[in-house]
């Protein structure tokens, strides 16, 4: 479900018989046949519409067309598959026609990405993509949970609405998530924070489950997120679409607008979403305070100055407001045991409420960025981007005498980047990379709370520079690459004790990250992976200098300004293929070893304040292991119905202590029957989804290390049902979609809440994108 | 190429001046103005009828971690009443700022409870907020024969006055957000 570039997309021949042109004759035929990405099979059953002519075809078993006959004239076609990411382009005809059409069918059965671009991250890492169309039909979800869908990744949750990506275990500050190629600022540091960024902005979400990203700057220890933006096709004319969703828990819709244009002096899209939501419901009762609403925008500009230069402007921003669970917010350890000792949280109503109260969070994000490219060849190119974000932060906790209108914590973020690449194919199959980067990030705490921040205000400049060579042969793909960091740190906190002053601290840091990776195709499906990756993250803030009550968590946490930089040596071996074209295969091993891994212990000391005594956390080092697969395989039965299943498996060791690791992912099985049909009646790419998910029980944690015993293992299912038309010149795409069909209550290791409520109960999400 | 040379070469130069220019400071923070902090708690009793007051006192001048509080506690006589009076106040504000007034002010949303474990001690509420419901800066201690143990006062943020047993003084099914859990040790002889 890839796109590729236009030229590559369309081999394009026309053939115009001389001396037979009348004008405005219309006796001209498009001809033409389908063909999977990957292997080049002809593809049956693809719809073939001419928009504007209002005719059709549908592939044979060789994957062929015919459509005619047809004027001579601008026409828009639109080329779709059950299953398949369908492709839209503009054709002028002036004679008989005839093209091809790549439609990436192999896609659906795996996730995998089709094409390996030279020299980026996915050369040799194995990564897993969510395009536009399957995003438009999660319009629903955040960025986090529409990525749940991916095996191997998991989601850190605050509730319903919060949501960070887990991926192999690693979250936050050991997750770099890339917005529009720009590593995201911003508090990430947070476990009740979600990244903000819109994915209905993107057209492509990938999941790179890799050992590191040696271009860019930011902390990963392994995999990365990336997500982009929706291209502007080179269409001259007006397009967009437009997207609308209801879901029956929470009562929440959803609108979402996009409009593009190439013009010939420049090219543009803007793009909209609108989301809101009231409270959710768990099987049994609501959850008071969890609606959402959220406003989103994204602009985008694209000037080619000549066949050489080219400049993007992109502009995007996010804003929400996330409603917290009223009966999750308490004030010590006695009100946390009342809470965990009750089946239905305090302050539950029995009446639905979209209203939003304290505690909330307030979350703006901006983000401009500036690229710009000079290809001087297809061989050699240079891009030099600008980037500029701002993230504002505050959250509102339940307080005296009016004060829940202040925020309990306000933070303003501003980072600049600036960053100059170079690629270069070189002879051999060589391709170079390098580049240097420069990033500064200016974190203040606003004094409008009328509490002692929790983490200090600090300014930072980190200066990077990297090299990456690739070799790409017929059957091997070898990467190797190196980067180098240097940080300054300038930190100014208050002090915890009276009478209160600044308290200064300067660090500087260096790392270094490598990385090896290999990628062999022994044949046209089967290939294998192995990655090598050595990486290090210096301590963030909270880390060091955060000291007192962490209200969320009712404990006291201590920094320690001493603590080191973590070093993580991370393998990776994969292995993907099919038999027969029936039976695919996929399968991904991981092994890493973090040293000097920080996390925060609990202390056997219990400190007493006026709002009672207060278990004490302090953050630590320790030498972790984490270790795991996720296996992935899919079975065609026939052309129209096939099965997936999937597991994932993570153990997380603190080889130091010998025991288990906190808030490490349990495993989960997911599996799904699908059963597609090319036509039926007025619609056709009609779909049916019954899909299922067990989270087993995390067993791997001692008592000792929780409040309470993890949650038992749950299973959910869910269904989907999709279906296309094409209605003249719009495209209308409708879904309907199940979730915990069963209305389990069930609570998740991983969801924050789960010491206070249930998880969501059953859910219908209807919905339609209609595009033009 | 030269064309790309000259590009690239002024792009590592811009962000080498960059690095070499003197770093400024992050934003130096703004102490806040930490109204909102309780650091004490005074509880006076004095015996109906008259005689001397008895106080009980916890003080934590730098609020939630960092020192430990000062605790003091009196002694209280057998087969007595006494009216208690509970007041409390923001130290780290100068003067101190009293926060009886700020939970008085928003009786409806605060309650003050009592647990003792020391036999005979009986504590009722003698104020109440707009809808009758107790609040608890106003009581009546009522001791009985000689007994020691401990007395617990908890002050919930809006707890669910309306639930079973809490407007009797029963904490189990009051919810809400504790600000202030304190216990003292008593001693009734």
């Amino acid at each position: 479900m890839w796109i590729l570039s236009k030229r590559a997309l369309l081999s394009l021949t026309t053939s115009i018989i001389p001396g037979l042109i009348f004008a405005q004759q219309c006796l001209w035929n498009v001809t033409g046949s389908v063909k999977d990405m990957s292997t080049g099979i002809p593809i049956s059953n693809a719809h073939v519409f001419v928009k504007e002519a209002s005719l059709k075809d549908v592939t044979d078993s060789l994957g062929q067309f015919t459509i005619g006959p047809i004027c001579k004239g601008g026409y828009h076609l639109a080329i779709s598959h059950v299953g398949c990411e369908s492709q839209e382009f503009f054709l002028r005809i002036s004679g008989d026609t005839s093209i091809t059409v790549f439609l990436d069918h192999h896609g659906q059965l795996l996730n995998e990405v089709a094409l390996l671009d030279q020299g980026e991250i996915t050369a040799t890492q194995q990564s897993h993509s969510l395009h536009t169309d399957h995003i438009a039909q999660y319009s629903d979800k955040n960025l986090a949970t529409m990525l749940e869908d991916i095996s191997g990744v998991r989601t850190l949750k605050n509730g319903s609405g919060i949501a960070k990506p887990v991926v192999h275990g690693l979250y936050g500050n050991r997750l770099t998530i890339l917005n529009n190629g720009i590593a995201q600022g911003g508090q990430q540091w947070g476990a009740d924070h979600s990244p903000e960024i819109d994915p209905l902005l993107a057209n492509k979400i990938t999941v790179v489950k890799g050992v590191g990203a040696i271009e860019y700057m930011g902390n990963s220890l392994g995999s990365v997120v990336l997500v982009e933006p929706k291209r502007i096709r080179k269409e001259p004319h007006l397009h967009g679409e437009g997207r609308y969703f209801f879901e029956s828990n929470g009562l929440g819709n959803g609108l979402h607008l996009a409009l593009q244009q190439s013009h010939k002096l420049f090219a543009w899209q803007a793009v909209g979403t609108l989301k809101k939501s009231g409270d959710k419901r768990t099987a049994d009762y609501f959850l008071r305070n969890t609606g959402n609403e959220e406003a989103h925008l994204a602009l985008q500009l694209e000037k080619s100055w000549s066949k050489k230069w080219l400049s993007r402007l992109y502009f995007s921003s996010f804003n929400a407001n996330f409603g917290v669970l009223r009966g999750s917010h308490i004030g010590n350890l006695t009100d946390l045991k009342a809470a965990l000792e009750r089946d239905v949280p305090f302050y539950t109503k029995d009446k639905f409420s979209d209203a939003i109260g304290a505690p909330y969070q307030k979350v703006n994000h901006h983000l401009l960025k500036l690229h710009t490219k000079y290809s001087k060849s297809d061989k050699e190119s240079l891009d030099i981007n600008y980037a500029q974000q701002i993230n504002l932060r505050k959250e509102f906790d339940v307080r005296r005498s009016g004060r829940s209108d202040m925020p309990a914590m306000s933070l303003r973020q501003v980072s600049s980047f600036l960053e100059a690449k170079y690629r270069r194919a070189l002879a051999h199959h060589w391709s170079f990379k390098s580049g240097v980067q420069l990033n500064r990030v200016d974190n203040s705490n606003l004094p409008e709370t009328g509490i002692l921040p929790l983490i200090p205000n600090y300014l930072t400049y980190e200066y990077g520079a990297f090299g990456i060579a690739t070799k790409s042969m017929k059957k091997t793909t070898i990467q190797i690459g190196g980067r180098y960091d240097f940080e300054q740190r300038k930190v100014a906190a208050i002090s915890n004790d009276v009478p209160r002053r600044v308290i200064r601290h300067d660090k500087e840091y260096q790392a270094i990250s490598a990385m090896a990776g290999m990628r062999h195709e022994f044949n046209q499906t089967w290939n294998m992976s192995y990655n090598l990756g050595f990486a290090t993250r210096n301590p963030e803030v909270n880390e060091l200098y955060s000291n007192g009550l962490h209200q969320g968590v009712s404990g006291i946490e201590e920094g320690d300004p001493e603590l080191l930089k973590e070093v993580s040596l991370k393998h990776t071996w994969s292995l993907k293929g099919d038999i027969k074209g029936k039976l695919f295969f996929e399968g991904l091993f991981y092994y890493q070893n973090i040293d000097d891994y920080i996390f925060i212990n609990p202390q056997d000391e219990v400190r007493l304040t006026i709002r009672g005594a207060f278990p004490v956390f302090k953050y630590e080092q320790t030498d972790a292991r984490l270790m795991g697969f996720d296996v992935t395989a899919t079975y065609q039965a026939s052309e129209r119905m096939y099965f997936k299943g999937s597991y994932s498996y993570l153990d997380g060791y603190d080889r130091k202590h010998q025991m288990p690791l906190v808030y490490m992912p349990s495993n989960h099985l997911k599996g799904s029957f699908n059963y597609q049909i090319p036509s039926l009646g007025k619609f056709h790419n009609v779909e049916f989804q019954v899909n299922s998910r067990y989270v087993f029980e995390q067993t791997n944690l001692l008592p000792s290390q929780d409040f309470v015993a993890p949650p038992a293992g749950y299973h959910l299912l869910g269904l989907n049902v999709s279906a296309e038309r094409q209605l003249r010149k719009l495209r209308l795409v409708s879904f309907i979609r199940m979730e915990n069909l069963g209305n389990v209550a069930y609570r998740d290791y991983l969801n924050r809440q789960r010491y206070f409520a249930d998880d969501l109960g059953f859910n219908l999400i209807a919905g339609f994108n209609l595009k033009f | 190429m030269r064309k790309i040379n000259s590009i690239l070469a002024l792009s590592v130069c811009s962000i080498l001046f960059f690095a070499s220019c003197e770093k400024e400071d992050p934003k130096k923070p703004v102490i806040p103005n930490e109204e909102e902090v309780i650091t004490t708690l005074n509880l006076t009793l004095t015996p109906v009828g008259g005689g001397t007051p008895v106080e009980f006192k916890f003080k934590d001048l730098d609020g939630d971690g960092g020192n430990p509080p000062e605790i003091s506690v009196g002694k209280l006589d057998t087969n007595t009443q006494y009216t208690g009076s509970l007041a409390l106040y923001n130290e780290l504000e100068s003067p101190a700022d009293t926060i009886s007034q700020e939970v008085k002010e928003e009786a409806d949303e605060h309650q003050f409870f009592f647990q003792s474990t020391a036999n005979g001690l009986t504590v009722s509420y003698d104020d109440a907020d707009g809808n009758g419901k107790p609040l608890g800066l106003a009581t009546t201690f009522t001791t009985q024969g000689a007994s020691t143990g401990t007395l617990k006062i908890t002050l919930r943020h809006e707890p669910m006055k309306e639930a079973a047993g809490v407007s009797m003084g029963d904490i189990t099914n009051a919810g809400g957000e504790t600000d202030i859990e304190v216990t003292f040790d008593v001693d009734i002889e």
